[in-house]
């Protein structure tokens, strides 16, 4: 990479040079990928003490007589370096030696080399090199994928046992990462973000804790408080990403949001200058309330002048790309929000003053002037609104469906359902509109006006009914959202009406009575429609959310004073922007801010708080006050003004009167006993809270006269919480607490579930209660692991994927009828990566290699084919494998090399290279081209355990397709069929049975797999080997039984090619035909196996059939490991030969590689076994054979459309309508070589392929193996094992996948 | 013994979002019926004596939110519950099979001591509608299985078997603490005069 030349002095100390031309030197770092001299561990240590960290190569450029030489060139590989030095030679080298004078040779190379380096920058992410070389170090030294991000390094002194090391600390968007390099001891730290349980900062030491329990202290000469923030912030974003989406990338950078006021170019890295304006960004909106897709821009020192006041004020202009805001230094002395499309226009004005120079005014459409002064860059700041006004685009209503739905918006139902308010109360309310309009006129109306103190006093009093609509949708910023998304709910409203059968919409409905019945306006339709309309409508925008108790009560009372679509978008606002996250699932945002009230409350009432913990009312209380804003607890009237406030205000109201009513309650609360007496306290006290200001609807007196005496206005309560808390408890601090508690929420959580799942899976055989506990913490951290690194992954696959946008998706409601005990479960089940990770570094067979025991281990567990093991499976799993059972976890190892679990692929792989019979290949060779193809694009697509190591030019390769679209319960065997028997069950029924027939293959035993299929002298041969090339299951063995169904099957290839009927009317039969497929299984009593087969098809078609019986039902012995031994129930097929010697091979792995002489002797011994066992049974034990067939009426339909809603996931159909396509294309091909390879086939018989051993000579020889039950019985701790492998992780000891 | 003998009993109404929970609450402490309850949010909660046994006790009757994302919250509400009354609708065959998960949460969360024969009762609540949909002797057959649960019929509207509910309700909820403490006295009997108190069982007898 070439660099900014740089002069250096000491050109050789540390370095060796590697390559020398006339002018040119390579260097290389001492200590450099080199073994541990004395030398280059100085070398390591000096890097890492004095925070250099140089690229490892670099080319300098030095001429014979100077001192001084340039370096010119970095790089991070020898490749990369290399190949500059090879530029050099062959543009350079030539040229220099022309040249005469050294100082022109100079000139030369180094205006050469800068041209190079900002030809090479120009389009590049604006990093420095060092930073470049900074990340490239970051990744090799943790082994960081490509897409882990760093954001910034930081110097650092990290105490371990009170030794201070040196080093250096990576923040990336994932990790806080720690190397240091003293004397020959390296450390390495790895902490997740999404693990960090607790943060704090002392003067220059960063204190971390983690969620299991390990503590770590960084000390940093500099920057201590930036790494900090940057700490809490990524960990923020972290737990924020686990609530709101886990599948979405953590951090989107958009380069377009550098476009920064005043020009200056920062040295910081792009990432860490995007995460600051993020954070900047995010005070910003708050604090001016302003839509989540508004971005800083930037901000300019200014002051406003104030006409009320007749001053200027000085504070900060912030741009935004729809908004300029001001806000003033004096805390809330004023703040202005200007929509960038009103602005009419924008003057410099100059009247000589020295006061107020650079000033300039803008004139809104409504023709109000804002006059700013001592603006510190002020053509900038004018270019800059030219060009934010330039770009700006004002939502137009779109062009929307048409639907057949007759509705129209409800006005305020408090128009149409007048309350009677007694003269007073009228009287009241006008001199409130007179206050009101005489602040309007001086601060102004609408977005634009001037905020200052006033109107908070204005609003705690209660705003006028006329006026609240305006001011709620103001101050709440729904106004905002409502205009950017002109028509939006009126879409919503329509399509939601649309849906039929959606379980929130029966929620909904359910609560609709429910949720303001005190008001008329709520006893009739017109209301209940309207709220209907509003919560429908939002459960259709937030999919995430959905519909929630609560929002009904506080939709309800937006809508008496609002149109409903405003009410809509209050409701929007309060979901989104105010109370983040309180109506998701678990009401996660309410909890969070459950913990910050009980903080808030230890430290403002802390002689109550040890008490109301005990009694554990805190957790009583919030979820209703918080969910509905006071207003299931308080009479509406009331908690209206509280409503007024909290728009305002935000959630800090309503922590204010939350404390207010406890410290109002201080010694009642103290004297309670129990939680139900404090419940009452407050709920009495509650009781009493009444608005003299507002009265009561009439249909509610009665309740009033039975309620208890009005004790307290709400406006004291407002006033008392205002003096009291007003001035401590602050957005900011709110904030902070909430960091803090979203971080203690989720790990309560993960407590919570974890003891839940241990609870419930105590009584297994294998693991303790704290194992269990252990194993939960491993598997979560290593989901999570994987997620974060999947999740780069893609965003690095899409660069353009946006941050998760609230557009209205295909509600999933699947979610909400899991019950919650599903969720809690979903949450630890581990796909194949884990459990693969999992079993390779905790169970003691990982030392098998040569077959990937791991991979069929979660195949036969994962029975019902979802790709994914519960906490229930994997630990029967793991368990066995771990356990003493010396005779189960043999049976499971015999049983894991039988197929199809262990495929030919993997025999063949494991053996030698397949030489392939020459005239065979060639007949096969266009059949089999394609489904090559074919199978590889479908293995990766597939959900399922994927076989990266098959041999792609392989022919089984095809049936381990097979097997493995089988195993995750996604049947291709439809689509394959097509290509082979679609015609027939055109003809007739009859004929689409002898069709089906053809389902019934035999499995073809390795050794043969080379060779042609030879089903000796049989005459369904030709289609057997059809089936082959196929990709069904590969056959050579004689059945008598099969050749009637074989006979019968005879025609069907043959009509097939003779029709040449279309494939595609054959893909319906095939799906009509499915419907005889069981029939046939009825009449075809062949082996047992083939009765598992069908058991394992009906299983995977109806999932809650019992999981004794499957393909998968080898995997018994983790069903039910007590009663392995009776394994006579159960049919296990016997194995083969090939299977038995990888067997064995795997048995040696496992002993650790010795063989003694009974093992020797042991395996002769069962060879021999096996030869006797051909002579004994001639035919029915000696093959195993497999129905793939189409798999019950439950298929895919011919579309490729899962006729079963539950089984599949959406990718799948694609994925077969994709195969589908192909099949179609390329039938013509299939039919003709099913044909021709027919006649051409061999038929001879090898008898040796009948070689087996069954599953109990296995086991009797194998136990009188003393070394092999002896290694077979010693136990595993697991909570070692995992306990390393955390270890591993933190220290960076293993690659992360 | 006896002085520990509580004269509280907290009881806990679980079920389904709009089964009746509150109503049935409120028909039995207040002798009313409104079809004005606002949705529950969180918990509400009621307090009424009742005289079981001749004894006079004060029982404490929770009534939760019925959305499923508000159960794990449940837990704090749960904590010392001595009985716990799981409704739902006769109209509503959903809210009869979530019986299955109410019951296996609140064991979860609860944790009572001795969940096989932790007191349950259900309620089958708005039987005065029409269109009724769970048989009397489907939820029969289901409260057999789950170890004899008792089971009424009732209609928080009407005031049918309320009464009579919750007096079994306030009779089971006793008997388990009766029993408690038969099982708490029992090892102290014969454990008389050795020195080795189980630490599992602190109330040791003071004879």
């Amino acid at each position: 990479m070439w660099i900014q030349p740089k002069e250096l002095l000491l050109p050789s100390a540390f370095w060796i040079a590697e390559m020398h031309s006339r002018y040119f030197v390579l260097q290389k770092r001492r200590g450099h990928g080199e073994s541990r001299g004395f030398g280059s561990m100085l070398v390591g240590t000096y890097d890492s003490v004095m925070n250099t960290k140089p690229a490892p190569y670099r080319i300098l450029h030095q001429t014979p007589s100077s001192e001084v030489s340039y370096e010119i060139a970095i790089g991070i590989t020898q490749d990369e370096i290399v190949r500059d030095w090879e530029w050099l030679q062959s543009n350079l080298f030539k040229v220099l030696d022309e040249m005469e004078n050294e100082d022109e040779v100079t000139n030369f190379t180094i205006c050469k080399i800068q041209s190079l380096y900002t030809q090479n920058n120009q389009d590049d992410t604006g990093e420095s090199a060092d930073f470049k070389v900074m990340t490239s170090q970051f990744r090799q030294i943790f082994k960081m994928p490509e897409e882990e991000r760093l954001v910034n390094s930081y110097s650092a002194t990290y105490v371990k046992n009170k030794i201070p090391r040196q080093g250096q600390l990576y923040i990336s968007l994932n990790h806080v990462c720690y190397y240091s390099y003293m004397l020959g001891q390296e450390i390495k730290r790895i902490i997740r973000f999404a693990e960090l349980e607790d943060i704090s900062r002392n003067a220059n030491t960063i204190y971390l804790k983690t969620t299991n329990n390990m503590t770590y202290n960084f000390t940093m000469l500099f920057n201590a408080s930036e790494a900090h923030l940057l700490i809490e912030q990524l960990n923020k974003m972290a737990i924020q990403q686990l609530i709101h989406d886990p599948d979405s990338p953590v951090v989107d950078h958009d380069p377009s949001n550098f476009a920064r006021l005043g020009n200056k170019t920062s040295k910081k890295p792009v990432l860490l200058r995007d995460l600051t304006a993020r954070q900047k960004s995010e005070e910003f909106r708050i604090y001016f309330r302003l839509p989540q897709s508004e971005i800083i821009d930037g901000k300019i020192k200014a002051n406003i002048w104030t006409p009320y006041s007749k001053r200027f004020n000085s504070g900060f202009i912030y741009l935004s790309p729809n908004f300029l805001c001001f806000r003033s230094d004096v805390k809330d002395l004023v703040s202005v929000v200007i929509p960038m499309k009103t602005i009419k226009s924008v003057e410099k004005k100059d009247d000589g003053q020295q006061r107020f120079e650079n000033q300039i005014v803008i004139i809104t459409s409504e023709n109000v002037p804002f006059m700013f002064a001592h603006i510190v860059d002020r053509d900038v700041l004018i270019s800059k609104i030219t060009d934010l006004l330039a770009r700006i685009h004002v939502p137009v209503s779109r062009e929307r469906a048409k639907y057949d739905i007759s509705w129209s918006k409800q006005t305020a139902l408090m128009n149409t359902f007048k309350t009677q308010f007694s003269a007073e109360i009228v009287q009241k309310q006008e001199e409130k509109m007179l206050r009101w309009e005489a602040h309007f006129r001086d601060f102004g109306r609408g977005i634009g006006m001037f905020r200052t103190t006033d109107v908070i006093n204005l609003i705690v009093e209660g705003i006028p009914d006329k006026l609240r609509q305006e001011i709620w949708l103001i101050f709440s910023g729904a106004i905002h959202d409502k205009e950017m998304n002109p028509g939006l709910y009126e879409d919503l409203v329509e399509k939601a009406a649309c849906i039929k059968n959606c379980f929130s919409h029966d929620e909904i409905d359910r609560d609709l009575p429910r949720s303001l019945p005190e008001h008329p306006a709520f006893q009739s339709t017109d209301g209940i429609g309207a709220l209907r309309r509003v919560l429908q409508a939002y459960a259709l925008r937030n999919p995430q959310v959905g519909y929630c108790q609560a929002m009904n009560i506080v939709s309800s009372v937006f809508l008496l004073f609002c149109d409903e679509e405003n009410a809509f978008w209050m409701l929007a606002s309060l979901c989104e922007n105010l109370l983040p996250d309180y109506y998701k699932d678990k009401v996660v945002g309410a909890q969070i801010d459950q913990g910050v009230l009980n903080e808030l409350v230890e430290t403002h009432l802390a002689d109550l708080h040890g008490h109301l913990e005990q009694l554990g009312v805190i957790k009583m209380i919030s979820i209703s006050w918080f969910l509905t804003i006071f207003m299931s607890v308080i009479s509406y009237e009331s908690s209206l003004h509280i409503l007024d406030c909290f728009f305002y205000e935000g959630a800090k109201i309503i922590f204010m009167i939350s404390l207010q009513i406890i410290e109002w309650n201080r010694e009642k609360l103290l004297q309670c006993q129990d939680d139900g007496e404090a419940m009452l306290v407050l709920q009495n006290y509650l009781e009493g809270i009444y608005n003299p200001e507002y009265q009561v609807p009439p249909a509610t007196d009665k309740r009033k006269m039975e309620r208890k005496i009005q004790t307290q206005t709400v406006q004291t309560l407002i006033h008392e919480a205002y003096t009291k808390f007003g001035e401590e408890i602050t957005q900011q601090r709110i904030e902070e607490l909430r960091n803090k508690h979203r971080r203690l929420t989720m790990r309560q959580f993960d407590i919570d579930n974890e003891k839940t799942i241990v609870k419930a899976y105590v009584q297994n055989p294998y693991f303790s209660r704290n194992e269990l506990h252990k194993l939960l913490t491993i598997i979560r951290e290593e989901k999570h692991a994987l997620k974060s690194l999947q999740q780069q992954q893609q965003k690095a696959q899409c660069p353009l994927s946006e941050m998760p946008q609230l557009v209205p998706q295909s509600p999933s409601r699947a979610i909400h009828e899991a019950g919650a005990s599903g969720d809690r479960h979903e949450a630890y089940s581990v796909n194949y990566e884990v459990f693969h990770t999992l079993f390779t570094e905790l169970t003691p067979w990982r030392k098998c290699v040569s077959v990937d025991i791991g991979e069929k281990l979660f195949r036969l567990t994962d029975k019902r084919g979802t790709g994914s093991l519960d906490f229930g499976q994997l630990i029967n799993a793991l368990g066995l494998v771990c356990s003493t059972k010396s005779m189960e976890k043999l049976k499971l190892l015999f049983v894991l090399h039988l197929p199809p679990l262990l495929s030919k692929a993997e025999i063949e792989r494991s053996r030698r290279p397949r030489p392939r019979t020459k005239d065979d290949a060639e007949e096969a060779f266009e059949a089999e081209d394609f489904f090559d193809n074919d199978a590889s694009e479908s293995m990766e697509a597939l959900p399922s355990p994927s076989d990266h190591n098959f041999d792609a030019d392989d022919f089984a390769l095809i049936s381990a397709t097979q097997h493995l679209h089988n195993l995750a319960g996604i049947s291709g065997n439809t689509f394959m069929d097509l290509s082979r028997t679609p015609n027939l069950s055109l003809n007739s029924n009859t004929s689409s049975l002898a069709q089906r027939s053809s389902t019934f293959y035999v499995d073809m035993p390795a050794l043969q797999g080379t060779a042609t299929s030879t089903d000796a002298g049989r005459d369904e041969d030709g289609p057997q080997r059809g089936l082959r090339q196929q990709g069904r299951y590969e056959s050579i063995d004689t059945f008598s039984d099969i050749s009637d169904l074989g006979a019968a099957r005879m025609t069907p290839p043959g009509a097939g090619v003779g029709t040449g009927a279309d494939v595609a009317a054959g893909a319906q039969a095939a799906a009509a035909a499915d419907h005889m497929l069981l029939n046939v299984e009825t009449i075809s009593n062949f082996s047992q196996i083939s009765d598992l087969v069908a058991a394992t098809r009906q299983e995977r078609a109806d999932s809650t059939a019992t999981d004794s019986r499957s393909l998968g039902s080898l995997g018994y012995l983790l069903d039910q490991p007590d009663e392995g031994a009776s394994c006579s129930q159960h049919s296990i097929p016997h194995m083969r030969k090939e299977n038995f010697q990888l067997l064995w091979r795997s048995i040696i792995e496992i002993m650790g590689l010795v063989q003694d002489e009974e093992m020797q002797r042991a395996y002769e011994n069962l060879l021999e076994l096996g030869n006797s066992n051909i002579k004994k049974e001639p035919s029915l034990e000696s093959f195993t054979q497999l129905n793939l067939g189409g798999s019950g009426d439950e298929q895919p339909d011919s579309n490729g459309n899962p006729t079963t809603p539950a089984a599949e996931p959406i990718g799948t159909t694609r994925l077969f309508v994709a195969l589908e396509e192909e099949l179609r294309q390329a039938s013509g091909n299939g039919r003709t070589t099913t044909t021709s390879s027919g006649n051409s086939s061999s038929s001879s018989t090898n008898t040796s392929e009948s070689w087996h051993i069954s599953i109990s000579q296995f086991i009797a020889t194998v136990l009188t193996v003393n070394s092999i039950v002896r290694g077979f019985q010693t136990p595993i701790q697991i909570s070692e094992q995992i306990e390393q492998l955390q270890k591993k992780r933190r220290k960076c000891l293993s690659v992360n996948y | 013994m006896s002085g520990r003998k509580k004269s509280l009993l907290k009881v806990i109404i679980l079920g389904d979002s709009s089964v009746g929970k509150t109503s049935l609450m409120n028909q039995y402490v207040n002798k009313r019926f409104s079809n004005q309850y606002k949705a529950t949010i969180g918990a509400d909660f009621c307090t009424k004596e009742v005289v079981v046994n001749d004894r006079v006790v004060t029982m404490q009757i929770w009534d939760t939110a019925g959305q499923e994302r508000f159960q794990s919250l449940g837990v704090a509400f749960y904590r010392g519950a001595d009985c716990c009354v799981l409704v739902y609708d006769v109209t509503a065959p959903n809210s009869f099979k979530n019986l299955d998960s109410w019951r296996d949460e609140f064991l979860i969360q609860a944790s009572p001591r001795d969940p096989e024969h932790f007191p349950f009762v259900v309620l089958g609540n708005k039987v005065d509608l029409d269109n009724r949909q769970v048989s009397t002797r489907r939820a029969q057959q289901w409260c057999q299985s789950k170890n004899d649960i008792p089971y009424y019929e009732t209609s928080a509207k009407e005031g049918i078997n309320v009464e009579m509910a919750f007096q079994v309700i306030a009779k089971n909820a006793l008997e388990l603490e009766a029993e408690a403490e038969v099982i708490n006295d029992f090892p102290d009997q014969i454990t008389l005069g050795s020195q080795n108190n189980r630490p599992g069982n602190p109330d040791n007898c003071q004879c």
